[in-house]
Protein backbone atom coordinates (compact mmCIF):
# COMPACT_ATOMS: atom_id res chain seq x y z
CA UNK A 1 0.00 0.00 0.00
CA UNK A 2 2.86 2.34 0.69
CA UNK A 3 4.67 1.78 -2.56
CA UNK A 4 3.74 5.33 -3.48
CA UNK A 5 5.69 6.73 -0.58
CA UNK A 6 9.01 8.50 -1.01
CA UNK A 7 11.50 6.31 -2.70
CA UNK A 8 14.52 5.71 -0.42
CA UNK A 9 16.95 6.46 -3.19
CA UNK A 10 16.64 9.95 -4.65
CA UNK A 11 18.20 8.93 -7.94
CA UNK A 12 15.38 6.51 -8.70
CA UNK A 13 12.58 8.90 -7.72
CA UNK A 14 9.75 8.51 -10.22
CA UNK A 15 10.14 11.70 -12.19
CA UNK A 16 8.01 10.08 -14.84
CA UNK A 17 5.00 7.99 -13.71
CA UNK A 18 5.68 4.35 -14.21
CA UNK A 19 2.20 3.49 -15.44
CA UNK A 20 -1.03 5.03 -16.52
CA UNK A 21 -2.62 4.02 -13.20
CA UNK A 22 -0.03 6.02 -11.29
CA UNK A 23 -0.80 9.05 -13.41
CA UNK A 24 -4.55 8.75 -13.07
CA UNK A 25 -4.96 7.55 -9.50
CA UNK A 26 -4.12 10.85 -7.72
CA UNK A 27 -6.77 12.62 -9.74
CA UNK A 28 -9.31 9.91 -9.02
CA UNK A 29 -8.53 10.28 -5.33
CA UNK A 30 -8.92 14.04 -5.62
CA UNK A 31 -12.29 13.53 -7.33
CA UNK A 32 -13.37 11.22 -4.49
CA UNK A 33 -12.21 13.74 -1.90
CA UNK A 34 -14.17 16.57 -3.51
CA UNK A 35 -17.19 14.40 -4.24
CA UNK A 36 -17.44 12.97 -0.75
CA UNK A 37 -16.84 16.41 0.77
CA UNK A 38 -19.68 17.86 -1.31
CA UNK A 39 -22.00 15.04 -0.24
CA UNK A 40 -21.11 15.57 3.43
CA UNK A 41 -21.57 19.34 3.28
CA UNK A 42 -24.94 18.92 1.60
CA UNK A 43 -25.97 16.29 4.15
CA UNK A 44 -24.93 18.51 7.06
CA UNK A 45 -26.56 21.68 5.77
CA UNK A 46 -29.84 19.97 4.88
CA UNK A 47 -30.08 18.61 8.43
CA UNK A 48 -30.40 22.15 9.78
CA UNK A 49 -32.13 23.18 12.03
CA UNK A 50 -30.98 20.62 14.58
CA UNK A 51 -34.42 20.23 16.16
CA UNK A 52 -35.53 18.44 12.98
CA UNK A 53 -32.32 16.45 12.83
CA UNK A 54 -33.04 15.22 16.38
CA UNK A 55 -36.47 14.10 15.22
CA UNK A 56 -34.91 12.19 12.31
CA UNK A 57 -32.61 10.36 14.75
CA UNK A 58 -35.46 9.63 17.15
CA UNK A 59 -37.45 8.05 14.33
CA UNK A 60 -34.91 5.19 14.26
CA UNK A 61 -36.05 4.40 17.79
CA UNK A 62 -32.57 3.18 18.74
CA UNK A 63 -31.39 5.69 21.34
CA UNK A 64 -32.63 7.23 24.57
CA UNK A 65 -33.96 10.77 24.17
CA UNK A 66 -30.81 12.51 25.38
CA UNK A 67 -28.50 10.45 23.18
CA UNK A 68 -30.73 11.03 20.15
CA UNK A 69 -30.60 14.73 20.89
CA UNK A 70 -26.81 14.70 21.11
CA UNK A 71 -26.51 12.79 17.82
CA UNK A 72 -29.02 15.11 16.16
CA UNK A 73 -26.92 18.11 17.08
CA UNK A 74 -23.41 16.73 16.55
CA UNK A 75 -23.75 14.44 13.51
CA UNK A 76 -24.14 17.31 11.02
CA UNK A 77 -21.15 19.03 12.64
CA UNK A 78 -19.09 15.85 12.39
CA UNK A 79 -20.02 15.57 8.72
CA UNK A 80 -18.92 19.17 8.20
CA UNK A 81 -15.60 18.52 9.92
CA UNK A 82 -14.92 15.43 7.76
CA UNK A 83 -15.81 17.45 4.66
CA UNK A 84 -13.37 20.20 5.64
CA UNK A 85 -10.57 17.66 6.21
CA UNK A 86 -11.23 16.01 2.84
CA UNK A 87 -11.16 19.38 1.11
CA UNK A 88 -7.79 20.40 2.54
CA UNK A 89 -6.43 16.85 2.37
CA UNK A 90 -5.33 16.45 5.97
CA UNK A 91 -4.83 12.88 7.21
CA UNK A 92 -6.39 11.92 3.90
CA UNK A 93 -6.12 8.16 4.32
CA UNK A 94 -7.66 8.13 7.79
CA UNK A 95 -10.43 10.62 7.04
CA UNK A 96 -11.38 8.55 4.01
CA UNK A 97 -11.52 5.46 6.21
CA UNK A 98 -13.63 7.23 8.83
CA UNK A 99 -15.96 8.48 6.08
CA UNK A 100 -16.40 4.95 4.76
CA UNK A 101 -16.98 3.68 8.30
CA UNK A 102 -19.59 6.38 8.91
CA UNK A 103 -21.46 5.24 5.81
CA UNK A 104 -21.47 1.67 7.13
CA UNK A 105 -22.91 2.91 10.42
CA UNK A 106 -25.66 4.67 8.42
CA UNK A 107 -26.30 1.50 6.45
CA UNK A 108 -26.55 -0.49 9.68
CA UNK A 109 -29.10 2.01 10.99
CA UNK A 110 -31.19 1.81 7.84
CA UNK A 111 -31.05 -2.00 7.77
CA UNK A 112 -32.14 -2.09 11.41
CA UNK A 113 -35.08 0.21 10.65
CA UNK A 114 -35.98 -2.01 7.73
CA UNK A 115 -35.71 -5.18 9.78
CA UNK A 116 -37.97 -3.78 12.48
CA UNK A 117 -40.58 -2.84 9.89
CA UNK A 118 -40.35 0.89 10.59
CA UNK A 119 -41.66 3.21 7.91
CA UNK A 120 -39.24 6.09 8.13
CA UNK A 121 -37.26 8.37 5.91
CA UNK A 122 -33.53 7.80 6.48
CA UNK A 123 -33.05 11.51 7.21
CA UNK A 124 -29.77 11.28 5.34
CA UNK A 125 -30.27 14.65 3.69
CA UNK A 126 -32.62 16.41 6.07
CA UNK A 127 -36.19 15.24 6.30
CA UNK A 128 -36.51 12.06 8.29
CA UNK A 129 -39.27 10.73 10.45
CA UNK A 130 -42.34 8.69 9.61
CA UNK A 131 -43.47 8.17 6.04
CA UNK A 132 -46.49 6.31 4.70
CA UNK A 133 -46.03 2.54 4.48
CA UNK A 134 -44.76 1.71 1.01
CA UNK A 135 -43.09 5.06 0.61
CA UNK A 136 -39.83 4.07 2.21
CA UNK A 137 -36.71 4.21 0.06
CA UNK A 138 -34.39 2.01 2.08
CA UNK A 139 -32.88 0.32 -0.99
CA UNK A 140 -32.01 3.62 -2.62
CA UNK A 141 -30.57 5.02 0.61
CA UNK A 142 -28.40 1.96 1.15
CA UNK A 143 -27.18 1.93 -2.46
CA UNK A 144 -26.30 5.60 -2.13
CA UNK A 145 -24.41 5.01 1.09
CA UNK A 146 -22.52 2.08 -0.45
CA UNK A 147 -21.39 4.38 -3.26
CA UNK A 148 -20.24 6.99 -0.75
CA UNK A 149 -18.49 4.30 1.30
CA UNK A 150 -16.68 3.17 -1.85
CA UNK A 151 -15.42 6.72 -2.36
CA UNK A 152 -14.15 6.80 1.20
CA UNK A 153 -12.51 3.41 0.81
CA UNK A 154 -10.80 4.51 -2.42
CA UNK A 155 -9.34 7.49 -0.59
CA UNK A 156 -8.19 5.27 2.26
CA UNK A 157 -6.48 2.74 -0.03
CA UNK A 158 -4.92 5.29 -2.42
CA UNK A 159 -4.49 8.48 -0.39
CA UNK A 160 -1.96 10.05 -2.78
CA UNK A 161 -3.58 13.07 -4.42
CA UNK A 162 -2.74 16.62 -5.52
CA UNK A 163 -3.69 19.71 -3.52
CA UNK A 164 -3.39 18.04 -0.13
CA UNK A 165 -1.89 19.36 3.06
CA UNK A 166 -0.49 15.90 3.66
CA UNK A 167 1.94 16.40 0.78
CA UNK A 168 3.35 19.53 2.33
CA UNK A 169 4.21 17.50 5.40
CA UNK A 170 5.64 14.73 3.26
CA UNK A 171 2.92 12.13 3.53
CA UNK A 172 1.28 10.25 0.66
CA UNK A 173 3.49 11.90 -1.97
CA UNK B 1 36.68 -11.64 5.37
CA UNK B 2 37.16 -7.87 5.31
CA UNK B 3 34.74 -7.32 2.44
CA UNK B 4 32.23 -9.55 4.21
CA UNK B 5 32.45 -7.35 7.34
CA UNK B 6 32.09 -4.16 5.30
CA UNK B 7 29.02 -5.59 3.61
CA UNK B 8 27.51 -6.42 6.96
CA UNK B 9 28.16 -2.97 8.36
CA UNK B 10 26.72 -1.36 5.19
CA UNK B 11 23.69 -3.57 5.65
CA UNK B 12 23.40 -2.44 9.24
CA UNK B 13 23.59 1.26 8.35
CA UNK B 14 20.96 0.76 5.69
CA UNK B 15 18.66 -0.96 8.17
CA UNK B 16 19.30 1.82 10.62
CA UNK B 17 18.32 4.42 7.99
CA UNK B 18 15.20 2.46 7.13
CA UNK B 19 14.20 2.34 10.77
CA UNK B 20 14.70 6.07 11.15
CA UNK B 21 12.70 6.72 8.05
CA UNK B 22 9.87 4.55 9.31
CA UNK B 23 9.96 6.30 12.68
CA UNK B 24 9.85 9.70 10.97
CA UNK B 25 6.90 8.60 8.90
CA UNK B 26 5.11 7.31 11.97
CA UNK B 27 5.61 10.66 13.63
CA UNK B 28 4.25 12.52 10.62
CA UNK B 29 1.25 10.23 10.49
CA UNK B 30 0.58 10.78 14.16
CA UNK B 31 0.86 14.53 13.67
CA UNK B 32 -1.67 14.65 10.84
CA UNK B 33 -4.05 12.33 12.67
CA UNK B 34 -3.74 14.51 15.76
CA UNK B 35 -4.34 17.65 13.71
CA UNK B 36 -7.35 16.08 12.00
CA UNK B 37 -8.78 14.95 15.33
CA UNK B 38 -8.29 18.47 16.69
CA UNK B 39 -10.18 19.90 13.71
CA UNK B 40 -13.06 17.50 14.35
CA UNK B 41 -13.18 18.29 18.06
CA UNK B 42 -13.06 22.04 17.36
CA UNK B 43 -15.76 22.02 14.69
CA UNK B 44 -18.09 19.78 16.67
CA UNK B 45 -17.40 21.52 19.99
CA UNK B 46 -17.74 25.08 18.76
CA UNK B 47 -20.71 24.18 16.57
CA UNK B 48 -22.47 22.46 19.44
CA UNK B 49 -21.87 25.44 21.72
CA UNK B 50 -23.17 27.88 19.10
CA UNK B 51 -26.26 25.81 18.32
CA UNK B 52 -27.06 25.54 22.00
CA UNK B 53 -26.18 29.10 22.94
CA UNK B 54 -29.70 30.42 22.52
CA UNK B 55 -31.26 27.51 24.35
CA UNK B 56 -29.74 28.23 27.72
CA UNK B 57 -32.09 30.98 28.77
CA UNK B 58 -35.10 29.70 26.85
CA UNK B 59 -36.66 27.84 29.79
CA UNK B 60 -39.73 29.40 31.34
CA UNK B 61 -41.03 28.48 34.77
CA UNK B 62 -42.96 31.66 35.50
CA UNK B 63 -46.69 32.17 35.82
CA UNK B 64 -48.81 31.70 32.69
CA UNK B 65 -51.04 34.45 31.37
CA UNK B 66 -54.76 33.63 31.03
CA UNK B 67 -55.69 30.94 28.52
CA UNK B 68 -58.98 31.46 26.71
CA UNK B 69 -60.78 28.55 25.11
CA UNK B 70 -62.13 29.46 21.68
CA UNK B 71 -65.35 28.39 19.98
CA UNK B 72 -63.51 26.01 17.63
CA UNK B 73 -61.73 24.29 20.51
CA UNK B 74 -58.44 26.14 20.07
CA UNK B 75 -56.84 28.04 22.95
CA UNK B 76 -55.43 31.56 23.13
CA UNK B 77 -52.68 32.27 25.64
CA UNK B 78 -52.15 36.00 26.14
CA UNK B 79 -52.13 38.78 28.68
CA UNK B 80 -55.44 40.58 29.09
CA UNK B 81 -55.86 43.05 26.21
CA UNK B 82 -52.41 42.35 24.80
CA UNK B 83 -51.57 44.18 21.58
CA UNK B 84 -49.01 41.84 20.10
CA UNK B 85 -48.29 39.60 17.10
CA UNK B 86 -50.35 36.42 16.91
CA UNK B 87 -48.43 33.16 16.81
CA UNK B 88 -50.61 30.25 15.68
CA UNK B 89 -49.27 26.79 16.44
CA UNK B 90 -50.74 23.80 14.60
CA UNK B 91 -49.60 20.55 16.13
CA UNK B 92 -50.59 16.91 16.25
CA UNK B 93 -49.82 15.30 19.60
CA UNK B 94 -48.53 12.18 17.85
CA UNK B 95 -46.24 14.09 15.48
CA UNK B 96 -42.54 13.80 16.41
CA UNK B 97 -41.51 17.07 14.77
CA UNK B 98 -44.25 18.79 16.80
CA UNK B 99 -42.70 17.31 19.91
CA UNK B 100 -39.34 18.76 18.89
CA UNK B 101 -40.96 22.14 18.33
CA UNK B 102 -42.62 21.99 21.73
CA UNK B 103 -39.39 20.91 23.50
CA UNK B 104 -37.42 23.63 21.76
CA UNK B 105 -39.80 26.56 21.61
CA UNK B 106 -42.71 25.75 23.92
CA UNK B 107 -41.22 27.86 26.69
CA UNK B 108 -40.23 30.60 24.25
CA UNK B 109 -43.90 30.99 23.37
CA UNK B 110 -45.00 30.96 27.01
CA UNK B 111 -42.43 33.59 27.91
CA UNK B 112 -43.45 35.83 25.02
CA UNK B 113 -47.10 35.47 25.96
CA UNK B 114 -46.41 36.12 29.64
CA UNK B 115 -44.41 39.25 28.85
CA UNK B 116 -47.14 40.54 26.56
CA UNK B 117 -44.93 40.19 23.48
CA UNK B 118 -47.09 37.64 21.74
CA UNK B 119 -50.60 36.25 21.58
CA UNK B 120 -50.13 32.51 21.30
CA UNK B 121 -52.93 30.64 19.58
CA UNK B 122 -52.70 26.87 20.08
CA UNK B 123 -54.62 25.07 17.36
CA UNK B 124 -54.37 21.31 17.91
CA UNK B 125 -55.10 19.18 14.87
CA UNK B 126 -55.06 15.50 14.01
CA UNK B 127 -53.32 15.08 10.70
CA UNK B 128 -52.80 11.41 11.59
CA UNK B 129 -56.49 10.57 11.98
CA UNK B 130 -56.43 8.46 8.80
CA UNK B 131 -53.19 6.65 9.61
CA UNK B 132 -53.28 3.06 10.80
CA UNK B 133 -54.11 2.35 14.45
CA UNK B 134 -52.44 3.11 16.88
CA UNK B 135 -51.04 6.24 15.22
CA UNK B 136 -54.53 7.53 14.45
CA UNK B 137 -56.08 6.52 17.76
CA UNK B 138 -53.17 7.96 19.78
CA UNK B 139 -53.42 11.24 17.90
CA UNK B 140 -57.20 11.56 18.28
CA UNK B 141 -57.32 10.46 21.93
CA UNK B 142 -54.62 12.95 22.87
CA UNK B 143 -56.32 15.70 20.90
CA UNK B 144 -59.62 15.04 22.63
CA UNK B 145 -57.92 14.90 26.03
CA UNK B 146 -56.17 18.22 25.43
CA UNK B 147 -59.55 19.71 24.54
CA UNK B 148 -61.02 18.28 27.74
CA UNK B 149 -58.16 19.86 29.71
CA UNK B 150 -58.83 23.15 27.93
CA UNK B 151 -62.42 22.95 29.13
CA UNK B 152 -61.06 23.32 32.66
CA UNK B 153 -58.42 25.91 31.75
CA UNK B 154 -55.40 23.61 31.78
CA UNK B 155 -54.66 23.25 28.10
CA UNK B 156 -51.13 24.66 28.11
CA UNK B 157 -49.99 22.55 31.05
CA UNK B 158 -51.59 19.43 29.59
CA UNK B 159 -50.14 20.15 26.15
CA UNK B 160 -46.65 20.05 27.70
CA UNK B 161 -47.35 16.76 29.45
CA UNK B 162 -48.67 15.13 26.29
CA UNK B 163 -45.62 16.05 24.25
CA UNK B 164 -43.26 14.96 27.03
CA UNK B 165 -44.94 11.57 26.98
CA UNK B 166 -45.45 11.18 23.26
CA UNK B 167 -45.39 7.49 22.29
CA UNK B 168 -43.00 6.43 19.56
CA UNK B 169 -44.88 6.41 16.28
CA UNK B 170 -46.50 3.04 15.78
CA UNK B 171 -46.57 2.16 19.48
CA UNK B 172 -49.74 2.14 21.55
CA UNK B 173 -49.75 5.14 23.88
CA UNK B 174 -51.77 8.03 25.30
CA UNK B 175 -53.86 5.37 27.03
CA UNK B 176 -57.04 6.27 28.90
CA UNK B 177 -55.36 5.64 32.26
CA UNK B 178 -52.32 7.73 31.35
CA UNK B 179 -54.47 10.58 30.08
CA UNK B 180 -56.40 10.61 33.36
CA UNK B 181 -53.24 10.42 35.48
CA UNK B 182 -51.61 13.28 33.65
CA UNK B 183 -54.58 15.56 34.28
CA UNK B 184 -53.88 15.07 37.99
CA UNK B 185 -50.48 16.71 37.46
CA UNK B 186 -52.30 19.99 36.78
CA UNK B 187 -53.92 22.03 39.54
CA UNK B 188 -57.38 20.72 38.69
CA UNK B 189 -59.74 20.02 41.60
CA UNK B 190 -61.53 16.75 42.30
CA UNK B 191 -64.72 17.80 40.59
CA UNK B 192 -62.83 18.77 37.43
CA UNK B 193 -60.96 15.48 37.56
CA UNK B 194 -64.22 13.58 37.72
CA UNK B 195 -65.61 15.44 34.73
CA UNK B 196 -62.36 15.01 32.84
CA UNK B 197 -62.31 11.25 33.48
CA UNK B 198 -65.88 10.79 32.31
CA UNK B 199 -65.17 12.75 29.18
CA UNK B 200 -62.00 10.76 28.42
CA UNK B 201 -63.93 7.49 28.69
CA UNK B 202 -66.56 8.78 26.27
CA UNK B 203 -64.02 10.15 23.81
CA UNK B 204 -61.90 6.99 23.90
CA UNK B 205 -64.96 4.99 22.90
CA UNK B 206 -65.70 7.41 20.06
CA UNK B 207 -62.08 7.18 18.88
CA UNK B 208 -62.23 3.39 18.87
CA UNK B 209 -65.47 3.39 16.87
CA UNK B 210 -64.02 5.92 14.48
CA UNK B 211 -60.66 4.29 13.85
CA UNK B 212 -61.72 0.64 13.94
CA UNK B 213 -65.21 0.53 12.45
CA UNK B 214 -66.39 3.74 10.88
CA UNK B 215 -63.27 4.89 8.98
CA UNK B 216 -62.16 1.50 7.56
CA UNK B 217 -65.67 0.87 6.19
CA UNK B 218 -65.96 4.39 4.84
CA UNK B 219 -62.52 4.24 3.23
CA UNK B 220 -63.28 0.90 1.60
CA UNK B 221 -66.51 2.22 0.09
CA UNK B 222 -64.95 5.46 -1.04
CA UNK B 223 -62.03 3.58 -2.58
CA UNK B 224 -64.46 1.49 -4.61
CA UNK B 225 -66.69 4.38 -5.68
CA UNK B 226 -64.45 7.38 -6.18
CA UNK B 227 -61.09 5.69 -6.61
CA UNK B 228 -57.87 5.81 -4.68
CA UNK B 229 -56.50 8.77 -6.57
CA UNK B 230 -59.33 11.19 -5.81
CA UNK B 231 -59.49 9.84 -2.29
CA UNK B 232 -55.83 10.72 -1.80
CA UNK B 233 -56.60 14.37 -2.49
CA UNK B 234 -59.57 14.56 -0.10
CA UNK B 235 -59.15 15.83 3.43
CA UNK B 236 -60.81 13.77 6.11
CA UNK B 237 -63.70 16.15 6.73
CA UNK B 238 -64.59 16.03 3.01
CA UNK B 239 -64.49 12.24 3.08
CA UNK B 240 -66.78 12.27 6.10
CA UNK B 241 -69.27 14.56 4.30
CA UNK B 242 -69.16 12.20 1.32
CA UNK B 243 -69.81 9.30 3.67
CA UNK B 244 -72.81 11.06 5.21
CA UNK B 245 -74.50 10.91 1.78
CA UNK B 246 -73.43 7.33 1.15
CA UNK B 247 -74.63 5.42 4.17
CA UNK B 248 -71.88 6.20 6.66
CA UNK B 249 -73.58 8.28 9.31
CA UNK B 250 -71.07 10.45 11.17
CA UNK B 251 -73.63 11.48 13.80
CA UNK B 252 -71.68 9.66 16.52
CA UNK B 253 -69.03 12.39 16.18
CA UNK B 254 -71.47 15.22 16.87
CA UNK B 255 -70.67 17.16 19.99
CA UNK B 256 -67.54 15.11 20.68
CA UNK B 257 -64.06 16.57 21.02
CA UNK B 258 -62.90 13.89 18.60
CA UNK B 259 -65.29 15.22 15.98
CA UNK B 260 -64.25 18.76 16.82
CA UNK B 261 -60.55 18.16 16.21
CA UNK B 262 -61.29 16.39 12.91
CA UNK B 263 -63.31 19.45 11.82
CA UNK B 264 -60.58 21.81 13.04
CA UNK B 265 -58.05 19.87 10.97
CA UNK B 266 -60.20 20.04 7.85
CA UNK B 267 -60.69 23.79 8.34
CA UNK B 268 -56.96 24.34 8.74
CA UNK B 269 -56.36 23.06 5.21
CA UNK B 270 -58.61 25.78 3.76
CA UNK B 271 -57.73 28.67 6.08
CA UNK B 272 -54.63 29.88 4.26
CA UNK B 273 -53.70 30.15 0.61
CA UNK B 274 -50.62 30.25 -1.59
CA UNK B 275 -47.31 29.84 0.18
CA UNK B 276 -49.08 29.92 3.52
CA UNK B 277 -51.25 26.87 2.82
CA UNK B 278 -51.39 24.48 5.74
CA UNK B 279 -49.70 21.25 4.66
CA UNK B 280 -48.69 19.45 7.80
CA UNK B 281 -47.49 19.79 11.33
CA UNK B 282 -45.91 21.52 13.03
CA UNK B 283 -47.01 24.68 11.25
CA UNK B 284 -46.32 27.96 12.96
CA UNK B 285 -47.88 31.15 11.63
CA UNK B 286 -47.00 34.68 12.60
CA UNK B 287 -49.88 37.05 11.85
CA UNK B 288 -51.10 34.57 9.27
CA UNK B 289 -47.72 34.07 7.59
CA UNK B 290 -46.30 30.54 7.63
CA UNK B 291 -42.85 30.53 9.22
CA UNK B 292 -40.12 28.43 7.62
CA UNK B 293 -38.26 25.78 9.60
CA UNK B 294 -35.19 27.93 10.20
CA UNK B 295 -37.43 30.46 11.92
CA UNK B 296 -39.91 28.23 13.69
CA UNK B 297 -37.48 25.49 14.71
CA UNK B 298 -34.76 27.66 16.20
CA UNK B 299 -35.04 29.65 19.41
CA UNK B 300 -33.37 32.74 18.01
CA UNK B 301 -35.34 32.61 14.77
CA UNK B 302 -38.69 32.50 16.52
CA UNK B 303 -37.79 35.13 19.10
CA UNK B 304 -36.54 37.53 16.45
CA UNK B 305 -39.55 36.97 14.20
CA UNK B 306 -41.92 37.72 17.08
CA UNK B 307 -39.94 40.77 18.14
CA UNK B 308 -40.02 42.28 14.66
CA UNK B 309 -43.70 41.60 13.89
CA UNK B 310 -46.60 44.04 14.30
CA UNK B 311 -49.62 43.42 16.51
CA UNK B 312 -52.16 41.02 15.04
CA UNK B 313 -55.73 39.84 15.52
CA UNK B 314 -56.92 36.46 16.69
CA UNK B 315 -59.36 35.09 14.08
CA UNK B 316 -61.54 33.07 16.46
CA UNK B 317 -64.08 34.02 19.12
CA UNK B 318 -63.73 33.03 22.76
CA UNK B 319 -66.16 30.39 23.99
CA UNK B 320 -69.33 32.08 25.26
CA UNK B 321 -69.80 30.90 28.81
CA UNK B 322 -66.17 30.92 29.87
CA UNK B 323 -65.03 27.32 29.68
CA UNK B 324 -61.61 28.61 30.59
CA UNK B 325 -60.68 30.23 33.87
Amino acid sequence: MDTTDESPDASTAPAVPRSRWEAVQPWLTLACRLGLAAVLVFAAVSKFPPALSVQAVEAYDLFPVEVARLIGYTLPLFELALAALLLVGLATRYVGAVGALLMFVFIAGIVSAMARGLNIDCGCFGGGGQVAPGETTYGLSIARDIAFAAMGAFIAVWPRSPFALDRAIGLFR
Amino acid sequence: MGSEARKRSREKIREQREREKRAAKRTKTLIVIGAAAAVVVLVVGIGFAVLNADRRDSGYEGALPPQALQEDGSVVLAQEGAQAPVVEVYADFQCPACRQFELLNGDVLKRNAAEGNAIVHYRPVSIFAQQPVPISSNSLRAGAAARAAAEHGYFVEYNDILFENQPTEGNEGFTVDELKDWFRQTDANAEQEGEFDRRIDEEAAVVTTFTEDYLPALTEDAMAEIGEETLGTMVLSDLISWGADHGHDPAFLDGTYTGEIITATGTAYTRYSGDNTFRGTPSVYLNGELLDNNTAMTVRGLNEAIASADAGEVDTQPMGDGGAE
